[in-house]
C-alpha cells in the first residue's frame, strides 16, 4: 500500500485532455424529469378547470421551454481529469467551474432512473467531503462510460492498488476498464423485503385509511373523476415511503471488487450502484425496529462523509447495508466491513442507576463499550439502535453537561465523525465520562497512527492495526462511579 | 464533587486538573458581551416605549420591567460565562471548555483539523479581540475560542495550521 501511496503521491504530468460532454440525449432525459414536475405542480384542479385541450397545450409550450433550456446548458457542461482533479463546468447564467480534488473522494454511485435505463444511460454521483451536497452528478452518461469514468476516478482516489499502474495522462486508460472480479457477498430476498416494509407503522394503518376513503365516497355518493384522481395522490402520500423501500431496495446485492471495496447494488425503477471503499466508512448503525422483532430481523445502514445532509431522512440517501436481514447476515456483514468486530461479542455496560430519573423506561437498554477498534453505544427502548464507529474515523470527542445532569452527577459523551451522525454515550457517570472521553481520544490517535506524515497523506488507517489498550485502561472506565 | 482518588477529576469543568493547563479568554470580552446584550435590550425596550405611547396599557411597562430584570440577570450570567471560557493545548489536541447552565467540553485532536476561523466583527475588533475557531470534518465538533488579543489569536492560529499540516491526514 505504501509503495502504491508514494507512486501515487508523485507529481503527475499534468497533460490537458480535451473537455468531455455528457450525452447527447442528456437534455431530453433532464426535460421529461421536468416536465413530470410541471404536471405534478399544475395538478388535478388544473386540469378539471381549463379542460384537456389547454392543458395538454400549456404542458407542451413549457416542455419546448425546458428542453430547449436544458439543450443549451447542456452546450455548456462538460467535465475532465487534470491531474488528480475532475474539473466540472457547468451553468448558464451563472458560470461554475469546479475542481474535486480526488483524495477527497469517499464513494462513487452510478444511479440510473428509470428513463435512463431505457436509453442506456446512467448518472454518476461523487461523494466528496466539505460538499453540502452530492457533489457533481454527472447526468447522462453512456453506462459503459460512467462505469470507465467509476474506475478511474476510484483507482485516482488512491486508496487502491490499481493507484500505482493506471497514469492519468494516458487517456487510453479510461477505456478498457474491464468488470473487476468481483465476490458476491449477500443478496436480500425481495419476498423478505416487502415482508419488511409490510411491518411498518404507515402499512398497518393502510386498511384504516381506505376505510375512510371508502366510507366518505359511500356517505357523498360522488365519484368524479377528479376526485378519485386526488384521493388517490392524498393516499400516495401516506403510502409512498414503505412502497418507496421497496422499489428502491429491491433486488439488494452486495459485493465485494478485487480491491476490497464494497459495491451496493439495488433498486427497480432507479437502480443504484455504489463502491465504497471500506476504510471509507464512518460509522455502521445497526437497527431492530419493533414490529420486525418477531421476525429478528434487522436493518444495517453505512454512514460516509459527505453524504448530503445527514438530517434528512427521505429515502434519497443511498446508506443502506442492509435493508433487511436476520442476525447471522448481519453479523457476517459487520464483520466484513468492520474487520474484526463481532456483532454478538460487543459487551456494553449500561448508565449508573441513578440516570433513572432521566430515563425512568428506557435505562437498561443504553449502553457504552469500547471494543478494540471500535466504539460501540446503544439505546432505544421500542426501536432499538447500536452504533459502532471505529476510532479512526473519530473527528473530535465532546463533553456535555446539562443542569439535571449536573444534579444527578451525569454527562454525555459524544464522539463525533464525518458522516454526521455522532457516537453517544447518555448520561454516563462524570467521572467515567472523563476517562471515556479521554480513551476515546487515546484510541484514535492510536488508530490514526503513531507517526505523522509530514508529506500529506497518511496510510490509510484501517490498514495500521491499532495497538491493544493495556488492560488497567480498558478497565478503569468501567468501574462504578463514587456513589 | 467528591471524587475519592486524586487522578479522578474534581468537578465538571476541569477535567485532568494536573495534566492539561487552562488559559482564560480576556475579560476584555465582557464587555464586548455586555455592550451587544445592552443595545439589545435598549432597543427592545424603545420598541415597547414606542408601543406604550401609542396605546397606554400597564401590559407595556410589564414587559418592560421584564426586559431590564432578564436584561440584568443575563449580564450576570454573561460575567460568569466568559469567566468559564476557556481552552488548553495539548500534544495532539485541542481542549475547549465553556457554558455555564450547559457545560460543554470539546477535544479535537489536530490532526482531524481542516482549516481555521480567525474572525472578527466590528464591537471585537474595537476592543482588539478575535475570535479563532477550528473545524473538523465532522459538522457537530465546537471548538471556539473567542475574546483572543490579536497577537495571541494569531500565534493560535499559525500554531494549529503548523500543528495540522504536521499531522494532516485524509478522513
Amino acid at each position: 500500500m505504501t509503495a502504491a501511496d508514494a507512486a501515487a503521491r508523485q507529481p503527475q504530468p499534468v497533460q490537458d485532455e480535451p473537455r468531455r460532454r455528457l450525452h447527447p440525449l442528456s437534455p431530453l432525459l433532464h426535460g421529461a424529469k421536468s416536465i413530470a414536475i410541471i404536471v405534478a405542480a399544475l395538478s388535478w384542479q388544473t386540469l378539471s378547470q381549463v379542460g384537456l385541450e389547454r392543458f395538454a397545450l400549456v404542458v407542451a409550450v413549457l416542455a419546448i421551454g425546458v428542453v430547449i433550456f436544458s439543450v443549451v446548458g447542456w452546450l455548456n457542461t462538460g467535465y475532465h481529469l487534470v491531474g488528480r482533479e475532475l474539473r466540472i463546468q457547468d451553468g448558464l447564467l451563472w458560470r461554475r467551474n469546479r475542481a474535486i480534488p480526488l483524495e477527497r473522494l469517499q464513494a462513487v454511485e452510478l444511479r440510473r432512473p428509470l428513463l435512463a435505463q431505457l436509453t442506456g444511460l446512467a448518472e454518476l454521483r461523487l461523494e466528496v467531503v466539505g460538499g453540502g451536497k452530492t457533489e457533481a452528478p454527472l447526468a447522462y452518461l453512456t453506462v459503459r462510460d460512467a462505469a470507465a469514468l467509476r474506475e478511474r476516478l476510484l483507482a485516482l482516489a488512491g486508496r487502491t492498488r490499481a493507484a500505482g499502474s493506471v497514469p492519468t495522462s494516458d487517456p487510453a486508460a479510461a477505456v478498457p476498464a474491464a468488470p473487476a472480479v468481483e465476490r458476491p457477498l449477500l443478496r436480500v430476498r425481495n419476498q423478505d423485503l416487502v415482508i419488511s416494509q409490510l411491518l411498518t407503522p404507515q402499512a398497518f394503518f393502510l386498511p384504516l385509511g381506505v376505510a375512510f376513503v371508502v366510507m366518505q365516497f359511500v356517505l357523498e355518493g360522488s365519484w368524479t373523476f377528479v376526485g378519485i384522481a386526488s384521493t388517490f395522490t392524498a393516499m400516495a402520500g401516506v403510502l409512498l415511503q414503505p412502497i418507496r423501500r421497496v422499489l428502491q431496495d429491491w433486488d439488494f446485492r452486495l459485493a465485494q471488487d478485487a480491491d476490497g471495496r464494497l459495491v451496493v447494488r439495488y433498486g427497480l425503477l432507479e437502480t443504484r450502484s455504489q463502491v465504497v471503499p471500506l476504510n471509507r466508512v464512518q460509522s455502521v448503525g445497526v437497527t431492530w425496529p419493533l414490529l420486525w422483532r418477531a421476525k429478528h430481523w434487522m436493518h444495517l445502514r453505512l454512514d460516509i462523509a459527505g453524504f448530503a445532509n445527514p438530517e434528512s431522512r427521505g429515502g434519497k440517501r443511498s446508506d443502506r447495508l442492509l435493508p433487511v436481514g436476520d442476525l447471522p447476515t448481519g453479523r457476517a456483514l459487520v464483520f466484513q466491513v468492520l474487520p474484526g468486530v463481532d456483532l454478538l461479542a460487543l459487551r456494553t455496560f449500561p448508565p449508573p442507576d441513578r440516570a433513572r430519573w432521566l430515563h425512568p423506561f428506557a435505562l437498561r437498554y443504553f449502553g457504552v463499550g469500547l471494543t478494540d477498534d471500535v466504539f460501540v453505544t446503544r439505546w432505544g427502548l421500542l426501536t432499538r439502535e447500536l452504533s459502532l464507529v471505529p476510532y479512526a474515523r473519530l473527528q473530535s470527542v465532546r463533553v456535555i453537561q446539562g443542569p439535571i445532569q449536573r444534579l444527578l452527577r451525569l454527562a454525555t459523551v459524544y464522539a463525533d465523525t464525518a458522516g454526521g451522525r455522532s457516537g453517544v454515550a447518555h448520561d454516563r457517570d462524570v467521572a467515567d465520562a472523563w476517562v471515556l472521553a479521554d480513551q476515546l481520544s487515546v484510541r484514535a490517535r492510536l488508530a490514526r497512527g503513531p507517526a505523522p506524515l509530514s508529506t500529506g497523506r497518511a496510510a490509510p488507517p484501517a490498514a495500521v492495526p491499532a495497538p491493544a489498550p493495556s488492560p488497567s485502561d480498558e478497565s478503569a472506565w468501567q468501574r462504578p462511579g463514587p456513589a | 464533587m467528591t471524587e475519592p482518588p486524586a487522578s479522578a477529576p474534581t468537578s465538571a469543568l476541569e477535567p485532568w486538573p494536573d495534566a492539561v493547563e487552562w488559559r482564560r479568554v480576556s475579560p476584555k470580552l465582557i464587555t464586548v458581551e455586555l455592550i451587544a446584550r445592552i443595545t439589545f435590550s435598549v432597543v427592545l425596550l424603545a420598541a415597547l416605549l414606542i408601543g406604550w405611547i401609542v396605546a397606554e396599557h400597564w401590559l407595556w411597562l410589564a414587559a418592560m420591567a421584564a426586559v431590564v430584570v432578564l436584561a440584568v440577570w443575563r449580564a450576570i450570567i454573561t460575567v460568569r460565562a466568559v469567566k468559564a471560557w476557556g481552552y488548553a493545548e495539548r500534544d495532539q489536541d485541542l481542549l475547549v471548555r465553556h457554558g455555564l447552565l450547559i457545560r460543554r467540553l470539546s477535544i479535537v485532536p489536530y490532526a482531524r483539523m481542516q482549516y481555521v476561523d480567525v474572525t472578527a466583527g466590528p464591537l471585537e475588533r474595537s476592543f482588539g479581540l478575535a475570535t479563532v475557531q477550528l473545524h473538523t470534518a465532522a459538522a457537530a465538533s465546537d471548538a471556539r475560542v473567542p475574546g483572543l488579543p490579536p497577537a495571541e489569536a494569531a500565534r493560535l492560529r499559525d500554531r494549529l495550521t503548523a500543528l495540522g499540516e504536521d499531522r494532516a491526514e485524509g478522513l
